[in-house]
């Protein structure tokens, strides 16, 4: 099994892994969306009422972290060029 | 004035009665009056309160105060909700659910710190309440069910977004299914395996119907009215006005205001009456014209000031039926 798991790896990195980088990429926006909007409040955009919220904090957890970092990372001109 | 009768007449779908306005003027009182004179008529009847101090427990001298459902008479359940209580628990239901889902020790700290000062603000109290208020109309076990309304802060606006809110939730269901269909593509190629992404959709829903149903109670004025509480006094006139034009900006309408705390006048009019009560009743006559003048075609009623405190069920039975069927006129009052 192992050696078929390697190979698949392998040929992943070859053909489709650049297309599924760019949909994740797509993707990550999208839930950064997502997150602004259901738990904004916890950088200071309330929108959703926390009360109902909160109920959606277990799901998206996770991505928590990552958002927050995303976010509240220090952006200058450069970031507009990329 | 048509008392409560006669809106009940006027509209024989209405379901529930909310009664609103600040504090200390008797709304306790009037929902307790309400709910025994509409059990008296053989109907299941629910009066709920949030008040963290317990009034309606004080009303019928019975303490009820965050124990559910409690029956005090024939077809007459007293509800009082503990508000804090309630979102403890379901804070703390949140925090497992994260736990369990995760197998994770204990919750990071800004995790935690962010869903206790979520639960710490003014606006989720308000939140639990009118989330308890949905849970028992949609339980719908009641003929009629009275509503004692905090005075209201920033929650209430929760009914003007409403709109706003279902169409935000639309937005994020359809950004969600977006994600989900780019997550399931990379994730098939990737063979990774997709979490969640049902229950977020589902958890929206409900969020969204909750929202819709909470509007629904308060606006509909097919099932439900609307009633302010006011004082023959200054103040409460004053801020009478003021909380018609934030109903209008919010699109309440208001169906009834019931005057309450009124010195009956014939009492002045007895030859040994002390001119102490001559006086007050002379400035109330002066602010009832008043009332008259600028709210005249909302009032219901006009309920006695009594000569004890308004507990017990035999007192509410006056309040009562001067709320059912007036037997005066308001021009009588003046």
């Amino acid at each position: 099994m192992k050696i078929f798991d390697k190979l698949r790896e392998v040929i992943e990195g070859l053909t489709v892994h650049g297309q599924s980088t760019a949909i994740l990429r797509v993707k990550a926006q999208i839930d950064n969306l997502f997150m602004l909007i259901t738990l904004g409040d916890m950088l200071g955009v309330p929108i959703l009422p926390p009360y109902y919220s909160l109920r959606l904090m277990p799901y998206v957890f996770p991505n928590i972290q990552n958002w927050k970092r995303y976010m509240l990372r220090e952006r200058d001109v450069t970031d507009l060029v990329s | 004035m048509k008392g409560l009768k006669g809106l009940l007449e006027e509209n024989p779908r209405l379901k529930v009665f909310i009664y609103a306005g600040k504090g200390g003027l008797g709304k306790t009182t009037l929902s307790a009056a309400t709910s025994v004179k509409l059990s008296s008529l053989g109907k299941k009847t629910l009066v709920f309160s949030t008040d963290p101090q317990a009034s309606l427990s004080d009303v019928f001298e019975q303490n009820v105060f965050g124990k559910g459902e409690v029956k005090i008479a024939e077809n007459l359940y007293v509800m009082e909700i503990d508000a804090d209580k309630r979102i403890h628990e379901y804070v703390s239901s949140i925090k497992k659910k994260i736990i369990d889902m995760y197998k994770l020790d204990r919750l990071p700290q800004d995790i935690e710190e962010y869903i206790d000062s979520a639960a710490a603000e003014p606006a989720m109290y308000e939140s639990a309440v009118y989330d308890a208020m949905v849970d028992v109309v949609t339980e719908g076990k009641y003929d009629y069910y009275v509503f004692d309304m905090p005075p209201f802060g920033h929650g209430i606006r929760m009914i003007a977004i409403a709109d706003v809110i279902s169409k935000w939730v639309d937005k994020i269901t359809e950004l969600r299914r977006q994600a989900y269909e780019y997550g399931r593509v990379a994730a098939s190629l990737k063979r990774s395996k997709l979490t969640y992404e049902d229950e977020i959709l589902q958890e929206l829903e409900y969020i969204r119907g909750r929202i819709l149903k909470f509007r629904d109670i308060v606006m509909n004025t097919e099932t439900t009215a609307f009633l302010m509480v006011m004082t023959p006094e200054k103040m409460t006139i004053l801020d009478t006005e003021k909380a018609l034009e934030m109903f209008q900006s919010l699109g309440l309408k208001l169906t009834g205001i019931v005057v309450n705390q009124v010195y009956p006048p014939e009492l002045a009019s007895r030859p040994d009456a002390p001119s102490y009560l001559k006086k007050k009743v002379e400035e109330q006559k002066k602010y009832i014209a008043e009332i008259a003048d600028k709210f005249g075609k909302y009032v219901i009623a006009v309920t006695p000031m009594l000569n004890r405190e308004p507990k017990g069920l035999d007192t509410l039975k006056i309040v009562a039926e001067e709320l059912w069927s007036p037997k005066k006129r308001l021009e009588d009052y003046i």
